[in-house]
């Protein structure tokens, strides 16, 4: 019996962690794209005192 | 590609605006539908699986040939199914829906990739749970038994799949690399298959990981047994679903941190009143 | 595409002829992996008669993995791969060419490692033409899934880990089968026992044969 339970634990154990895993991951990388997406925002908005640069979109 | 043509985001087919001075276009959010169903989804995969535990560990009996024994056949088939065809069978056919022109889309090789590694987990959790229900059965931790080999081979295959994906390189490019490895796994799946079951007919252990018991199975070790299957598999699409979502947002920063970065740079240098253009990537 | 075939394959194997690598360095290392087995499995004859098969596949398999990697890097140097590409060689002419040159060269070794097994371990063949028919066709299955492999990780930075392992497993039921088929060979029953084994070979290197022609095109654009 002891086997049994050992197996169950370590299935479901396993499972779990992972599940864990990828919960903890995508929490990170969300925070990480949250912080491109403000410095990028932060940073386009510094020249917009500037209204005649603003208006040019991209350089080629 | 001119200034003023609109980005097209090629996984949803829907233009990203050109955003001149907004920064790299967001991700796509998820909805809110969606974050209920993967909610809704993986707090039934824990009940399920709860259930499953509280019925296969105390309220079934044991079985009469095995004893307390049957009770892995609970989870070790359910963890098997999704591993082997599941997991690996829906990332066979995401690979071929990549790599066919007609039906191309990043998606498909993001779902690959996430069905593989969970695919993987499982594939660990059925040797590892067959490996425990060995140990009493037959005596041994391992046999070099047609299954277990299979199994293995499979494991060790896939694992390759994650390591190339590893290798840093286009999206585009590692995902035709790995739609092709894919391919060869699963192509070598029945040969080996094949090779491995002949190889045994020696030792004919494989009957035993049947469970036979489904002739003489007492109702409630079948319900278990379907719940075990059922609450596997619902943990399987929930671990999908968060994974996917992983690989979107790896691709998303993997393609726009370093121009942010870079942005960041120059406007330091630049200081106030000098526009800094920025690229939009959409996640492609 | 036979043409482009051929000369692919006469002039990896030209190249071969020159520098001399398998023969010089991927033979040696065979015989050394041969008598690394030997050490390892102890001095009793009987225990390395009987592993014959297996040692000598898996020596096989070790030399196979070197072959495929000088394949795949002899187009590295000066933008070969892109000259090649160039070229309008017939994508499934230079798999075809690429992988008859690997299997030539594997042919060579094997006979020496045969040579090495027998005379190292006291291996008994008694029904010869199986072991020829295994090595041949257990050769074209390893050169032509060695050479699919060889293109796929091409361009990679980390080739030679990532080569074998995902190389070797593909090649499994080679494994298993030219083993059996040199059991059988060696304990001289009727062919019958190695017959489904040969299927099994023919089975494999068809279907890899099919996938190199029809999709070595689309593989090469991703390296």
């Amino acid at each position: 019996m002891r086997y049994i339970v050992a197996g169950y634990v370590v299935i479901l154990g396993l499972l779990f962690l992972y599940a864990v895993q990828i919960v903890w991951r995508r929490r990170r990388l969300a925070r990480a794209v949250a912080r491109v997406v403000a410095t990028a925002t932060a940073t386009a908005h510094d020249g917009a005192g500037d209204a005649v640069a603003t208006s040019v979109g991209r350089h080629p | 590609m001119s200034d003023l043509e609109p980005v097209t985001d090629r996984t949803h087919g829907s233009p990203v605006p050109a955003a001149a001075d907004t920064g790299p276009t967001p991700p796509p959010a998820r909805s809110a539908r969606s974050r209920a169903t993967e909610r809704v989804i993986g707090v039934l995969a824990l009940v399920g699986t709860v259930f499953t535990v509280w019925l296969g560990l105390w309220v079934t009996p044991p079985d009469r040939t095995q004893g307390d024994l049957v009770r892995l056949v609970y989870l070790h088939p359910g963890v098997a199914w999704v591993a082997l065809y599941l997991a690996f069978g829906l990332a066979a056919v995401s690979s071929v829906l990549y790599l066919w022109p007609r039906t191309r889309s990043l998606f498909w090789d993001r779902l690959a990739a996430a069905s593989v590694e969970v695919g993987v987990v499982f594939n660990v959790c059925t040797l590892v749970s067959g490996s425990i229900w060995g140990k009493p059965t037959w005596g041994v931790w391992w046999a070099w038994d047609a299954r277990l080999t299979l199994t293995a081979v499979l494991l060790v295959l896939f694992l390759g799949y994650l390591a190339l994906r590893r290798i840093p390189a286009e999206p585009e490019v590692r995902a035709r690399r790995s739609a092709f490895v894919a391919l060869f796994a699963v192509l070598d799946v029945p040969l080996v298959h094949f090779s491995v079951n002949w190889w045994n007919t020696l030792h004919q252990g494989a009957t035993v990981l049947n469970p036979g018991l489904t002739l003489k199975i007492h109702g409630s070790m079948a319900w278990t047994l379907l719940l075990g299957f059922v609450s596997l598999t619902l943990a399987f699409v929930w671990m999908l679903l968060v994974r996917y979502r992983i690989g979107v947002l790896e691709d998303w920063l993997d393609a726009n941190e370093l121009d942010a970065a870079l942005a960041e740079r120059r406007s330091e240098g630049a200081g106030p009143g000098h526009t800094v253009p920025s690229e939009p990537v959409g996640v492609a | 595409m036979w043409h482009d075939a051929a000369l692919v394959a006469g002039k990896d194997l030209r190249i071969e002829a020159r520098s001399r690598v398998a023969l010089s360095q991927v033979a040696p290392f065979g015989i050394v992996a041969l008598a690394l087995f030997a050490f390892a499995l102890g001095p009793d004859r009987g225990v390395l008669a009987r592993g014959a098969p297996g040692l000598f596949w898996v020596a096989v398999l070790f030399c196979t993995v070197l072959a495929v990697q000088r394949s795949v890097s002899v187009e590295s140097a000066d933008g070969a791969r892109d000259g090649l590409r160039l070229s309008g060689i017939d994508p499934a002419g230079l798999f075809l060419g690429k992988a008859a040159a690997v299997g030539v060269q594997l042919l060579v070794l094997e006979a020496i490692l045969v040579a090495g097994v027998v005379v190292l371990y006291g291996a008994r063949i008694q029904v010869p033409w199986m072991v020829g028919v295994s090595c041949a066709l257990g050769t074209i299955g390893l050169a032509v899934t060695g050479t699919l492999y060889g293109a796929l990780s091409s361009g990679l930075r980390m080739r030679e880990t990532l080569l074998p392992f995902l190389l070797l497993p593909i090649v499994a039921p080679v494994l298993l089968a030219g083993t059996r088929i040199w059991q059988a060979a060696m304990v001289g029953g009727s062919p019958g026992d190695g017959t489904q084994w040969l299927r099994l070979l023919v089975a494999f290197d068809a279907v890899y044969l099919a996938v190199g022609v029809i999709l070595f095109g689309p593989i090469q654009e991703t390296a």
